[in-house]
């Protein structure tokens, strides 16, 4: 047998497999259109980057060390190391949550761009990739935490970012649910 | 023992009794009028059994014109099931107008990709290509219901059970098709009758799953689409949310730049 042949083969049992995979049950219930924009405006976890990072500065540990309270720093290591894990949770199911209201929006609405769809999938995907890796390094010990002040004042930068992204999309969604004419269902129609 | 000939005679007999109750399942519900290509196909392949049966008792006509005639009618069978998909992928994701724009062109892609490929495999020996065509048909229509399946599911846009129903009917018979044609055509000439034996089994388990959910449909099932947004808002809705996306993922790229670096 030839190699596409072969290949056509595989592909059809792939299809076959695709499809019992596309039929399951989706994990996470459909969010109304209406929580879309509540949880628009809900506060980020993100915005408490600061803090955590705050609760995580490495001169705390070295400080214990120095003054020979090891059994201290290896708790509070392994807590920091629970905390930068929960806080990558975090991140992941709120990147999740903002992935699934772009979707909710892009059925709501009559234009899809077909690259910024493309460019959303993949950047998802290389964000459940990377969450996995830094994951798996934490929970093998592999953590630094001297690297962590640096995070501290990146995080800062981005969490007014976000605030500022926040801001904007909260005042688009105020300007697309004015009221509209009887018979007129567009959200934000002309 | 029951003889092969004996057993693919009582199989073709059965897909017939349930294309028939099929046929009265679809007429009772009513479903004619909501899925008319659909209908359209079953009463094609009803006919396709009907005319294969006429062909196969005429001991007059040369075997070489019972070929041809039987694959005209395959051929005509596989064009109707192919505008049965187009009508279901309508029913599922028309209604969204902005998500039908898009699979509409991602569908047609991998429509032209997948039969390209099958037709390119013919290297223009015509006796090749219409079987071959037939195949990628085959192939390319279980490749678009997944493809909308992907759709309906990544955009959470949902998919009645009859409409799930139909595309698993279609994507297994044509899935099926396609690895039986292909190991069939290379492998396994001598076994034919097997082949054609498995072919007509896979096609009374898409018939089952259709009767089915024909007889558990009501119309509440038909789901009511969610509202639409005018362009302008979703453009900037979704360039800001995008914006957030990178924020975050460049926030986790740090993460781990910061640790690589340290190591």
């Amino acid at each position: 047998m030839s190699l596409p042949i072969l290949l056509l083969i595989l592909f059809a049992f792939l299809l076959v497999g695709l499809l019992a995979w596309a039929l399951r049950t989706p994990e996470r219930p459909v969010k109304p259109a209406v929580d879309v924009f509540e949880a628009l405006s809900r506060t980020r976890h993100c915005s408490r980057i600061s803090h955590v990072m705050q609760a995580l500065q490495p001169q705390d540990t070295e400080y214990l060390r120095e003054t020979g309270q090891l059994e201290l720093m290896q708790t509070l290591r392994r807590q920091r190391r629970r905390i930068a894990l929960n806080y990558l949770d975090q991140l992941q199911s709120e990147f999740e949550e903002l992935l699934e209201i772009s979707r909710v929006l892009a059925v709501m609405s009559p234009q899809v761009t077909g690259m910024q769809e493309m460019n959303r999938w993949k950047l998802g995907l290389s964000f459940s990739t990377n969450c996995a890796v830094l994951r798996w390094k934490l929970r093998l010990r592999l953590q630094p935490f001297s690297s962590f002040t640096l995070l501290s004042k990146m995080a800062t930068g981005i969490a007014r970012q976000l605030e500022m992204a926040t801001t904007r999309i909260a005042e688009a969604a105020v300007r697309g649910s004015e009221p509209f004419p009887p018979g007129n269902r567009n959200i934000g129609g002309p | 023992m029951v003889e092969p000939l004996q057993l693919q005679a009582a199989a073709w007999a059965l897909t017939t009794t349930l294309e028939l109750a099929l046929f009265v399942q679809l007429v009772r519900r009513k479903l004619g009028r909501t899925y008319p290509l659909f209908f359209a196909y079953l009463l094609a392949v009803i006919l396709q059994s009907i005319a294969v049966a006429l062909l196969y008792r005429d001991a007059n006509l040369d075997k070489m014109t019972v070929w041809k005639m039987a694959w005209g009618t395959q051929g005509m069978a596989v064009i109707m099931r192919s505008l049965a998909l187009v009508e279901l992928s309508r029913k599922v994701l028309s209604r969204y107008v902005g998500i039908w724009g898009l699979a509409s062109r991602v569908l047609l892609c991998v429509a032209a990709v997948v039969l390209g490929y099958d037709l390119a495999l013919s290297k223009g020996q015509w006796q090749w290509l219409i079987l071959n065509g037939v195949r990628g048909l085959e192939l390319a229509m279980a490749a678009v219901i997944v493809t909308i399946l992907i759709f309906a599911r990544y955009y959470r846009i949902p998919v009645s059970q009859l409409q799930r129903a139909l595309a698993v009917g279609l994507c297994l018979y044509s899935s099926f098709y396609v690895i039986n044609y292909s190991l069939l055509e290379k492998i396994v000439q001598e076994y034919a009758v097997l082949w054609n034996f498995l072919g007509i089994i896979a096609f009374i388990a898409s018939l089952l799953v259709w009767i089915g959910a024909a007889s558990r449909y009501a119309e509440s099932e038909e789901t009511v689409p969610l509202p639409a947004m005018s362009p302008e808002l979703h453009g900037e809705l979704s360039s800001e949310l995008n914006t957030r996306l990178y924020l975050l993922n460049r926030q986790l790229i740090q993460l781990l730049r910061l640790k690589d670096r340290v190591q």
